[in-house]
């Protein structure tokens, strides 16, 4: 008898696609793949009853595309301010560099609560014409109410504590000892936080900046109530329902979905790969 | 030369300890987990500000509580710390983590001579993943190395790799700090790992450093008795009113010896095989002492006559000598009792 394993019983490396070997297993995929399309099962719909030549028409009427330029350049400059604004706090709160830890956690969760058509009546008393910080705009010659600026402060506010949650997890997920070894090895903390913490948190952080900005592209509550003018696409769709029917608003889903996804895709596909560059 | 003299509170207790550690000097901390080595060690390199104290290295105050109050900040103290996880950065290959604290230059000769000295020349380009414990761990002793280090600390540094890994790396340290003339500090739980890289054993128990000295005079000659029994005496036979006669298992002979030590006649109480030989459990005078032997003992119950070579001879009470002082007792206390 040989203990030295002849080539056709050595295992394929790790990175092989698991086989399907037993009933259970079988089981199992099919009931994942129920509950996937369960969960595409809007997508679907939509793919379905969607017609050319509707899609055509209605992408080819005039001003079609206004509220997609409108909604990415408001996404953008979301991002912009959630990435500079919200980073630095999420660092913190992963670090448990604030004191009372749990009432700025509680916080961020509160506002993760609030369902957006709420955050959008409450920002009318906020930032609406009416308030302090409405008549500190109103002195810039700014408005927060029906404006692009309003849209953006919506856009802003619906989409903040999910970016600061998934922030704050991937900044939790870099071993501080790290950080420490940088900072022995010479780097002040901040060169310390460029060098090592960001980029072990970018994938994580990407992840989190493409939710927001699903969200960001998404939004519709608050925006309803604020930032009626001008616009985006969730707006688009919902003033075609009201004024010609499911069928024309179909179309305008299709664009959100289209203009949504590929930065969520990117970065999960990024996050993956720099994964397995890391892991050699 | 590293000059640390501290207080640093715990939630337990107050480590206190003075340690002078010279140029080329290797000083291990020794003592059961949680003895406040680690801690020791953090206030060297800026982690942990202590409560009173001074740190001083090469002249440089980094760490002083009386006015002036200084506290120099870790990316200045130029002071390496090695732990039991490498801490290698895993987004970086091998070769940017060791020239990670130096100008990026593709011809850097002296990070060639390290590599090939620690053995890690062809893993260059090799991700930290990649890398068995063993490696990681010479990757991270050459970042340490071509960083600016002045004092080099060690924290239960090869904790999980395997007997022979840990003396060829620990050889290799041994090495490099007489190369590079600077002050190491390692902190052991395990006496071995201590005795195989320093020149000086401090024995730390609960935040009091109990006895500083050459590592095999702490086992010869233990201050006190709860030095004695956290470098392995198992047993104390009682000599007179308040002292006792250390026994230490692998410090006794087989027979009587009167002219080498002191002469013990015991009843065996159990007995199992050690390493080449045995061990046996012994009753005498009221108490348990635990001593090899080359050969099987009498069975059970049976009567042995063995020899403690040379035992120290202690106060019978708990740990004694001065809090945070440097005890030089041994000798005093260890007279011959044969």
């Amino acid at each position: 008898m040989s203990w030295v394993a002849s080539p056709s019983e050595l295992k394929p490396g790790g990175n092989a696609v698991p086989r399907v070997r037993s009933a259970s297993a079988v089981v199992s995929v099919a009931g994942a793949a129920v509950i996937w399309i369960a969960l595409l099962g809007p997508v679907i719909a939509l793919l379905t009853h969607l017609s050319w030549s509707a899609l055509w028409s209605a992408l080819s009427a005039p001003g079609a595309f206004g509220p997609l330029l409108i909604s990415a350049e408001s996404g953008a400059i979301t991002l912009a301010v959630l990435f500079f604004g919200c980073t630095p706090l999420a660092w913190m709160l992963a670090r448990g560099a604030l004191p009372l830890p749990r009432v700025w956690e509680a916080g961020v969760l509160a506002s993760l609560l609030l369902p957006p058509l709420v955050i959008g009546l409450l920002l009318v008393f906020l930032v609406g014409p009416y308030t302090p910080i409405g008549e500190l705009l109103g002195h810039l010659h700014l408005s927060a109410a029906n404006t692009f600026l309003a849209l953006c402060i919506a856009e802003v506010y619906e989409s903040a504590p999910y970016y600061v949650v998934g922030a704050q997890a991937a900044f939790a997920g870099v071993d501080p000892r790290l950080e420490q070894q940088a900072q022995l090895l010479g780097d002040r903390p901040r060169r310390a936080f460029r060098r090592v913490t960001l980029p072990l948190a970018t994938p994580g952080l990407a992840m989190a900046l493409s939710v927001a900005w699903a969200r960001a592209m998404g939004a519709f509550g608050a925006v309803l109530i604020i930032a009626y003018h001008p616009d985006g696409i969730p707006l688009q769709i919902y003033n075609q329902l009201q004024e010609t029917g499911l069928s024309s608003a179909l179309p305008f889903a299709l664009v959100l979905l289209v203009v949504a996804l590929p930065l969520p895709l990117a970065a999960y596909t990024w996050s993956a790969r720099a994964g397995r560059r890391r892991r050699g | 030369m590293l000059d640390a003299d501290v207080e640093v509170d715990r939630r337990d207790f107050a480590v206190r300890a003075a340690v002078q550690v010279a140029r080329g000097e290797r000083v291990a901390l020794f003592g059961p987990s949680g003895s406040g080595k680690t801690t020791l060690l953090e206030v060297v390199a800026g982690l942990v500000a202590p409560r009173r104290g001074r740190v001083v290295l090469g002249g440089r105050v980094l760490t002083c509580t009386a006015p002036p109050v200084r506290a120099v900040p870790p990316w200045q103290r130029r002071v390496g710390l090695l732990r039991q996880d490498p801490g290698l950065f895993p987004h970086l290959p091998v070769r940017r983590n060791l020239s990670y604290a130096r100008k990026a230059s593709p011809e850097d000769a002296e990070l060639a001579e390290v590599a090939a000295t620690l053995g890690i020349a062809g893993l260059l380009e090799a991700m930290p993943a990649r890398l068995s414990g063993g490696q990681q761990h010479r990757v991270a002793l050459g970042r340490l190395l071509l960083a600016p280090c002045d004092a080099l600390l060690l924290d239960e540094p090869y904790t999980g790799l395997d007997a022979s890994l840990r003396r060829s790396l620990t050889e290799l340290v041994v090495a490099l700090v007489e190369a590079r003339n600077v002050p190491a500090v390692l902190v052991a739980h395990e006496l071995a790992d201590a005795q195989a890289f320093a020149d000086r054993l401090a024995v730390l128990d609960r935040g009091e450093l109990l006895q500083v000295g050459a590592p095999d005079e702490v086992v010869l000659r233990p201050a006190s008795r709860r030095v004695a029994e956290l470098v392995g005496y198992l047993g104390f036979v009682p000599r007179g009113a308040d002292r006792v006669a250390g026994v230490h298992p692998e410090r006794t002979l087989a027979g009587a010896h009167p002219d080498r030590g002191l002469v013990l006649t015991g009843t065996v109480v159990a007995s199992r095989p050690a390493g080449a030989g045995w061990e046996a459990d012994l009753r005498v005078a009221g108490t348990i002492i635990t001593c090899r032997l080359p050969s099987r003992p009498a069975p059970d119950g049976g009567e042995l006559v063995v020899t403690v070579l040379d035992p120290p001879v202690l106060a019978a009470g708990g740990p004694a000598g001065p809090a945070g002082a440097v005890t030089r007792q041994a000798t005093e206390a260890g007279e011959r009792s044969a």
